[in-house]
């Protein structure tokens, strides 16, 4: 694995706190860190505020002229941490079929495609289920755009076990989802 | 199995050193395989990338629609001014003229130009008709006397007067309807 992660676009500039680059981080990153959490099993209003405490700490690490190297994946890690804060074990409903909450499907397709979604996101649920919670977080901070030596620093494991368990975790999706 | 195809996702996610990544590269434009492969892995990405968004979606609060509470407060608005519409067109009670002779007495009918119209409503209107037209329909201000003929027999009780004998009350209206002196006469 090559160690030339490309950095966020952003600290090129020095950060500092209540700067106009942390709004543009909070704009770039609040999206991804919100449905990172919200997968990882909080509900949307846990994730709301978990996100609002790990930018508050942003400007806290920036005020006492912290690290700026590699910011989102000090997010990650913050937002990662405080999530299983308030989780004894992680949930287990990741992965749980979306049956009653597929409204959303509807906004703009046929009955046909409807229906086709909703198979696809079956098929993939009940592979999400067969991952390990290693292989699952590999993939939802994949998901989250981080490169996998972030990744190994946000989880705590190394570079080259991130790639063998991305591996390993899309091989099984693969396979299960018939693709 | 190739020997590349546990290399495919690194270089698809672009984790591969420079040179690992050209090699596994020139691979993939002749094996099929690996060309199946990443075709796969890429629709994976997708797929297990649109189940996080619709995670995120199912598990947003359902909110009220923006016009719900538009929709409502118009209602009440439009209650409100209906109700207030409805209480203006309601015509006040007519002022009763005020009873001075029983049933009994042979009242004469008091001219019709002597009672008073109906109390005009005191609601104010923001068009209201020039000063100068009202005051042409306006019921002139009346002081003028009426006399009642009251039997005896009405006003005491039988045996305490001579028969034959009866009053006459001379009433006289103020111009807001009300009587404003009675007087008793034989």
């Amino acid at each position: 694995m090559s160690d030339d992660s490309v950095p966020l676009a952003l600290p090129l500039l020095r950060l500092s706190a209540g700067s106009a680059e942390v709004t543009n981080l909070y704009r770039e990153l609040r999206k991804p860190l919100l449905r990172y959490l919200v997968c990882l099993g909080l509900t949307s209003d846990e994730a709301q505020d978990v996100v609002q405490d790990a930018f508050v700490s942003l400007q806290r690490h920036l005020s006492s002229g912290g690290d700026q190297e590699n910011i989102r994946g000090w997010l990650f890690r913050v937002v990662h941490n405080q999530a299983r804060n308030r989780q004894t074990s992680y949930d287990r409903r990741f992965g749980e079929e979306l049956d009653g909450r597929m409204d959303f499907l509807a906004d703009s397709a046929t009955p046909e495609q409807i229906l086709l979604r909703k198979e696809k996101l079956r098929r993939v649920a009940a592979a999400i289920q067969l991952l390990t919670e290693c292989e699952r977080e590999c993939l939802l901070l994949r998901a989250g755009g981080l490169r996998y030596r972030e990744i190994g620093e946000v989880l705590g494991i190394a570079t080259s076990t991130v790639g063998d368990t991305v591996e390993r975790a899309m091989r099984k999706l693969a396979e299960k989802c018939n693709v | 199995m190739c020997d590349v195809q546990g290399k495919l996702i690194a270089w698809l996610d672009r984790e591969l050193p420079t040179a690992e990544a050209s090699e596994v590269e020139r691979h993939i434009e002749q094996c099929r395989e690996c060309q199946r492969w990443v075709a796969a892995y890429g629709h994976v990405s997708e797929t297990f990338d649109a189940y996080c968004d619709a995670v995120m979606v199912a598990k947003e609060p359902r909110r009220v629609s923006r016009w719900v509470p538009v929709l409502a407060s118009s209602l009440v608005a439009a209650s409100i001014m209906l109700l207030v519409l409805l209480r203006g067109r309601v015509e006040p009670a007519p002022v009763l003229a005020p009873k001075v002779a029983t049933a009994s007495a042979p009242v004469p009918a008091p001219s019709l130009a002597a009672v008073p119209g109906p109390r005009k409503p005191t609601m104010r209107r923001r068009h209201a008709a020039p000063r100068v037209h009202r005051r042409a329909t306006e019921v002139q201000p009346m002081d003028t006397a009426i006399e009642i003929a009251i039997p005896a027999e009405a006003m005491f009780p039988p045996g305490a007067l001579p028969d034959g004998i009866n009053f006459i009350a001379e009433l006289r209206i103020a111009t807001d309807g009300s009587v404003k002196q009675v007087r008793l006469r034989q």
